[in-house]
């Protein structure tokens, strides 16, 4: 089904992009737990009632009774959608796009390995690599959790947090995988796989404003991707996630098909 | 055997540009030029033949398989050298080569260190790094390290210097002695000239004709420009072959000679040389009078 040789080599190659990517966000997240004190809980409170339209736009206006809560807004709303993304799309766009656009797509093509056979090595590089720094970070997480604010944290429903992470970026790594299999060159793949999953991003944080353009919640798939929801186990966060599985799932296997389609000019 | 087969092979690009029913062969064990100009198609057929693009009419087969269906096992027993081999930059040379080995499931490494050898390729640098004819070489080791049964050879020889061009008519040689079936593009008649057996020569998405190498040798042109000791000797000496053919400038006389260099070779002897210079025909040059006005008198 998958080429070993070639997973090995792109996880290889991948490690440098991974590690940088982890190094930021155990910066941010560290910072994040340590900020949280039921006290300055208070102060950011009333920083966030004197700014409410952008508190509401990153997700922030509710500090959150728990550490687990108060993870979930600070950390999960904003910063581990949109580092990972950028990570995904810098990922996926060296798996497929960069070696079509430089030609050495060829040298892949012209050993005895089915297209279906190379890309979907690389779909599982992207997966696999996505889901090591989730679970590196999660790992942080909880280590610098336990430390600061010993017995705070729900593990079980900071793990069904970071499950419903992994979901979105399942989804997002489906998109911007199909730009990579679908375009000849690196531009046009990174516009159209990162700019929309900074659009919904976009478009998510602007429903989060104001009654007015709450409506706009339906036009993201963000929304599915609820933190305090699958904190709680609510079962239509369970179902959002499991949604972002799914329609992430379905992206991956079009840009294999895709791929194994169209003609490349290597 | 057939190991390359098309039959109205076409690929259009549109505004002209393309491949147009291509119908030639490969026999066993057959080494096959590829000649055209650059942007007559050669790559683009190439490229059909490799399973990379898929024709719009036509077929092609490789061993019999089509190409694009059955790329994958096309591929157990082909050497492939892209016109402009791109690897990837972050590995060394010899990373690299050991890691296609891999992908292709050689059992040994032996003949790639041979033919680096052989083309003293220092690989042990990162490929982004590497001069376009260091990269050449690591594409030539990549496409013959297996000793294939068919080698696809896109513009072999373009970034080598002279001496690695000989060596690689040297290792086309022991190819063919092997008994591998070796398709080469060139757009220089000269490298095919020495080692194909037939050629195809393909001019604007057209085949305008598959020849044997010996025919083409036979109506080849040579312009020899001789330069005589004395103005009054190159005057006797373009008179003796006719206005039409021969042109005077001073003391030089260029003279063009189709097939056998003898005669002209015998009658230049009998003066005083100052110097000879041949100038080999061009690839236009070629097309302009093989084929004549209603084909050549378009530039390609």
């Amino acid at each position: 089904m998958i080429n070993k040789t070639l997973f090995l080599r792109e996880s290889k190659a991948g490690l440098r992009l991974l590690l940088i990517f982890f190094a930021v966000l155990t910066m941010y997240a560290t910072m994040i737990i340590a900020m949280f004190d039921p006290k300055l809980g208070d102060s950011l409170a009333q920083m966030a009632q004197s700014m409410p339209t952008l508190f509401a736009a990153f997700g922030m206006l509710n500090v959150g009774a728990t550490l687990g809560e108060f993870m979930g807004n600070y950390l999960y709303g904003f910063l581990l959608t949109v580092m990972p993304l950028i990570f995904i799309a810098m990922l996926a766009n060296r798996l497929v796009v960069r070696y079509v656009e430089s030609g050495s797509m060829a040298y892949l093509l012209a050993t005895p390995n089915r297209r279906g056979r190379l890309v979907r090595t690389q779909a599982l590089v992207l997966l696999t690599g996505t889901l090591l720094l989730l679970l590196l970070n999660l790992l942080v997480c909880i280590v610098t959790a336990q430390a600061i604010s010993p017995g705070q944290l729900d593990i079980p429903a900071f793990l069904r947090l970071n499950v419903g992470l992994y979901g979105l970026h399942v989804f997002l790594g489906g998109l911007c995988f199909f730009a990579a299999c679908l375009f000849n060159d690196s531009r046009t793949s990174l516009g159209v796989g990162a700019g929309l999953g900074v659009l919904f991003l976009l478009v998510q944080m602007l429903s989060q404003v104001g009654d007015k353009f709450e409506v706009l919640k339906y036009a993201t798939p963000y929304t599915l991707f609820t933190p305090i929801g699958l904190l709680e186990g609510r079962g239509s966060a369970v179902a959002g996630m499991l949604c972002l599985y799914a329609v992430g799932a379905a992206l991956y296997a079009v840009a294999v098909a895709v791929f194994c389609k169209r003609d490349l000019p290597v | 055997m057939k190991i390359i087969e098309t039959k109205g092979l076409t690929k259009d690009y549109g505004g002209g540009r393309g491949v147009f029913g291509l119908d030639f062969e490969v026999n066993e064990g057959e080494v096959m030029g590829f000649l055209g100009p650059n942007g007559a198609g050669k790559t683009t057929t190439i490229r059909q033949l490799m399973g990379f693009i898929q024709p719009n009419a036509g077929s092609a087969t490789v061993f019999g398989l089509p190409c694009f269906e059955q790329a994958a096992q096309i591929q157990k027993d082909l050497g492939y050298l892209p016109g402009e081999p791109a690897f990837m930059n972050d590995m060394t040379g010899t990373a690299f080569l050991h890691f296609l080995a891999q992908m292709k499931g050689l059992k040994s490494f032996a003949r790639a260190q041979q033919l680096m050898q052989q083309f003293e390729l220092d690989a042990t640098a990162k490929i982004g790094r590497m001069s376009k004819g260091t990269k050449q070489k690591v594409g030539i080791v990549a496409a013959f390290m297996a000793s294939p049964r068919l080698l696809v050879l896109d513009e072999p020889t373009s970034g080598l210097d002279p001496l690695m061009q000989n060596r690689f008519i040297e290792l086309i040689l022991q190819e063919k002695q092997r008994g591998a079936t070796i398709l080469m593009s060139s757009h220089i008649f000269e490298e095919v000239e020495r080692t194909c057996d037939r050629t195809v020569i393909i001019r604007a998405g057209h085949i305008v004709a598959v020849e044997q190498m010996e025919e083409l040798r036979r109506t080849k042109r040579k312009t020899f420009a001789t330069q005589f000791a004395a103005p009054a000797d190159a005057a006797a000496f373009a008179a003796a072959w006719g206005r039409e053919k021969a042109t005077v400038n001073g003391d030089t006389v260029k003279l063009t000679v189709t097939g056998s260099p003898d005669a002209f070779l015998k009658q230049v002897a009998a003066y005083p040389v100052k110097d000879l210079e041949l100038h080999r025909e061009s690839l236009e040059e070629l097309f302009l009078h093989y084929y004549g006005a209603e084909n050549g008198g378009q530039k390609a």
